[in-house]
């Protein structure tokens, strides 16, 4: 019986290492089974540790030790498989016969059969896929007891001479027995705990992270600016709960929210010499103002102790401005919000360049609207040039009036900056268009315009409705031998304004590819939606050798609104 | 005096390059008939036979190129092609030193054009641009065009009154053609049967064997076209039957 307490005195200043051990990262690793080397390596480490000071904490007894050395080698293979198991019992072992005694090999193959025993365990969770259950203290505790049983087992076998060893597990048997499984339980239940602890430590980190990048998304789309940072930085300090927060371009603040404020104004120049080296090196800067000093350089009683200070790089890692978290004196930064910090830095930098993508594609946009505007199709201007020399022979009235037309369609197309026009305005524009196509094609091609009067004063993007038309005669009726009809029609329906362009040639016939590719068809589309929605735009329909419609829908606006 | 033929498929510049070929007084030059697309084109050409065509090059269904495709080597005019613009043909005309005028023509140009086409004997080989297998055969029916696809076709032959062509579809049996047998069987994948008979080898379903080495075949759409007995040997070869 008093050898029960006396064992159970020892564990406790066992278990006491054990927790302080806990605390330290050396521990971290032992609370994952990623069975990663530096994991099978760390807890070969520790429990081998754990094994040998097992013995020395152990009682001598008749030439014995009474110890707890098995705890270590069973966690060691409860946590780190057979192999370490092995390597951890085998190095305890080893141990144990090199402080003699009459049990010393049988202690020996005993250390290193608990070892394996965990490891074996570990195996058996592991293959099942019951990770959780190899942390819990109650299967520490049933192992220990099978492993302390086997032990005693083993001694009464191998030991020399019998009767001394059987006198020996009489005496010790119980207080080991009971001792190391009540050793391995709680030093299991410390390890649960760290897991426990760190696995909602990470859990808040993702949770804030997470909501952090949610609240933020789109909101640097349209572009990386005061204004919109400030609504990042504001959602950063919210979520953070940090000191304060601000971000800087590679000259000046865009933002500021938080203690101090007052004078962190926005457009300030950046004045921070640890902000300008962070630029300059696209490092990280933690200013924690005890290793390394901060002092707020605007003004020198702000009342900001601690500066994390994070660049935001593009994807050739230079360096597009900062993000700064800030925490007064008297308080420390959190290492919570110091990795959080990190993150955000990434999710910023994807956000920055997304959006720049979003402005270069607009600009794409504008620019293949120009190339539209500008690029007159030389076939047309040529073919219309011989057309007025042909006509100028017979008639020069007429020529006069399609130069006229000729020189109002180019006058149209000139005029880049106009972003929409009146249907009306559309309608003149084909007028003067196919004025001079219907003067070449003369024999060939009639043109039927039918739009609802209602519908003059609506808005459409430039450029819509002409090349609709211009398709229509060019990849239409044009390859038709005779009779070319195109008829352009225009309705309300359910609200909706429908301009239809139909030939009868049904020659246009892509697949969505091609219309995908067919740069002018795009365009349309494109900025049809840009101007209305997703929902509204241009469809084709080809019957092929009957007709191809162009259609085009967008919501009618009335007058009043 | 030479005679010309003038294709293009607008009707103004059909009258202005007319006028200004009239109009000019350097090479005696008469245009005979013009005409506003390749298939008229072709069958004018078969009539009358000019010394020079005046070619446009973008045409409904048959471009001006597609049309010179068309055109027998050995019995072909003088070509002349006439564009407003076109970037890719006119680098294949200037590469190959072919006769181009662009419009609106100059009338400078044109009297060039024509003093050279009337001073050269050389024959221009055109091969560069018609080497292409055909893909639409420009057929004339009554009152109306018929373009069949090559694969639609069945038998071609040529009798005095010209070349005519039977095709697989129902309403496309017998439309005289006005390309050769010599254009077709070089373009497509016709076979020669006969001296005055082209067959497509896909369109066979029988060869059946007469007396004296000769055969007929028989087509899926129940034609028929004679074989001779020179042919015959290339047909066996062809299908491999001993």
């Amino acid at each position: 019986m008093e050898l029960i307490f006396s064992l159970l005195q020892q564990l406790s200043v066992y278990l006491v290492i054990a927790y302080l051990l806990s605390k330290t990262p050396l521990f971290m690793p032992l609370t994952t089974l990623s069975g990663h080397f530096s994991q099978r390596l760390a807890c070969y480490v520790v429990f081998s540790l754990f094994c040998i000071m097992g013995t020395y904490f152990g009682l001598a007894i008749e030439n014995a030790i009474a110890n707890t050395r098995a705890i270590g080698a069973v966690m060691g293979g409860l946590l780190g498989g057979p192999f370490v198991g092995f390597a951890v019992g085998f190095t305890g072992g080893i141990h144990r016969y090199s402080m003699g005694g009459f049990t010393d090999v049988a202690c020996a193959i005993s250390t290193t059969a608990e070892g394996v025993l965990g490891g074996l365990v570990h195996l058996y969770f592991m293959r099942r896929g019951l990770v959780e259950k190899i942390f819990n203290p109650l299967i520490a505790f049933a192992v220990l007891l099978v492993a302390e049983v086997m032990q005693m087992s083993i001694i009464l076998i191998v030991a020399q001479p019998f009767e001394q060893s059987f006198e020996l597990v009489k005496t010790i048997a119980l207080p080991m027995i009971i001792a190391n499984s009540v050793g391995a339980a709680l030093f299991m239940s410390i390890i649960q705990d760290r897991k426990t602890i760190y696995e909602k430590y990470s859990a808040s980190f993702s949770s804030k992270a997470l909501t952090i990048a949610e609240r933020t998304v789109g909101i640097l789309s349209s572009g990386f600016n005061e204004k919109n940072t400030q609504k990042i930085a504001e959602i950063i300090y919210e979520e953070t709960g940090v000191g304060a927060v601000s971000i800087t371009d590679r000259e000046k603040i865009l933002a500021f929210i938080g203690i101090g404020d007052d004078h962190h104004l926005p457009g300030t120049l950046i004045s921070s010499l640890h902000t300008k080296q962070a630029i300059e090196n696209g490092e990280l800067i933690f200013a924690d103002g005890y290793e390394v000093a901060y002092q707020c350089s605007i003004k020198s009683n702000c009342k900001l102790g601690a500066a994390l200070i994070i660049p935001l790089l593009d994807s050739e890692g230079s360096v597009l401005g900062t993000i700064k978290l800030y925490e007064p004196k008297q308080k420390l930064f959190s290492s919570l919000n110091q990795s959080l910090g990190e993150g955000l830095a990434k999710l910023l930098s994807n956000q920055i360049l997304s959006s720049r993508y979003l402005e270069q594609q607009t600009l794409l946009t504008q620019a293949e609207l120009r190339l539209l505007q500008a690029q007159v199709n030389p076939h047309f201007l040529f073919n219309a040039l011989n057309t007025i020399s042909a006509v100028i022979r017979r008639d020069p009235d007429r020529a006069r009036q399609l130069i006229q037309h000729l020189s109002q369609f180019f006058r149209r197309n000139l005029k880049h900056n106009i972003e929409s026009v009146k249907i009306e305005d559309e309608l003149q524009h084909i007028h003067a268009y196919l004025e001079i196509e219907l003067a070449r094609f003369s024999d060939r091609l009639k043109v039927n315009i039918n739009i609802d009067e209602q519908l003059l004063a609506q808005y459409v993007p430039t450029f819509t409705l002409q090349p609709l038309v211009e398709n229509a005669i060019k990849h239409g009726t044009s390859t038709l031998l005779e009779n070319g009809v195109i008829d352009v029609t225009g309705y309300l329906e359910n609200g909706q304004v429908v301009l239809k362009v139909i030939d009868n040639a049904g020659t246009y016939c892509l697949s969505d590819k091609e219309l995908a590719t067919g740069l002018g068809l795009q365009i349309v589309d494109k900025r049809i939606k840009n101007s209305f929605g997703e929902n509204f735009g241009l469809t084709m329909l080809c019957q092929p050798g009957i007709s191809t419609r162009a259609e085009i829908k967008f919501p009618f606006v009335s007058e009043n609104t | 005096m030479l005679t010309a033929l003038v294709i293009d498929d607008e009707q103004f510049a059909r009258e202005e390059l007319t006028a200004l070929i009239e109009e000019q007084c350097e090479v005696a030059i008469e245009v005979i008939a013009t005409c506003n697309n390749a298939i008229e084109g072709l069958k004018k050409l078969n009539q009358l036979k000019p010394d020079v065509i005046f070619l446009d090059i973008q045409m409904p269904q048959i471009t001006g190129i597609e049309m010179l495709a068309m055109l027998d080597p050995d019995t072909m005019p003088k070509v002349v092609f006439v564009t407003a613009y076109d970037e890719y043909a006119l680098q294949a005309f200037e590469d190959n030193a072919f006769d181009y005028i662009l419009k609106p023509v100059e009338p400078n140009r044109l009297e060039k054009t024509l003093k050279r086409i009337q001073a050269s004997q050389k024959v221009d080989d055109y091969q560069v641009l018609t080497d292409k297998p055909l893909s639409l055969i420009p057929c004339a029916g009554f009152n109306r065009y018929v373009l069949l696809k090559p694969s639609e076709i069945e038998v071609a032959y040529s009798d005095p009154s010209g070349v005519h062509i039977i095709g697989n579809q129902p309403n496309s049996h017998e439309n005289s053609c006005s390309l050769s047998l010599k254009v077709l069987e070089d373009k497509t994948e016709l076979l020669r049967c006969h001296r005055q008979y082209l067959i497509n080898p896909n369109a066979i379903r029988e060869i059946r064997l007469l007396d004296n080495a000769l055969a007929e075949i028989i087509t899926s759409s129940g034609a028929v076209a004679p074989v001779s007995r020179r042919y015959l040997k290339v047909l066996k070869d062809r299908f491999q039957l001993g």
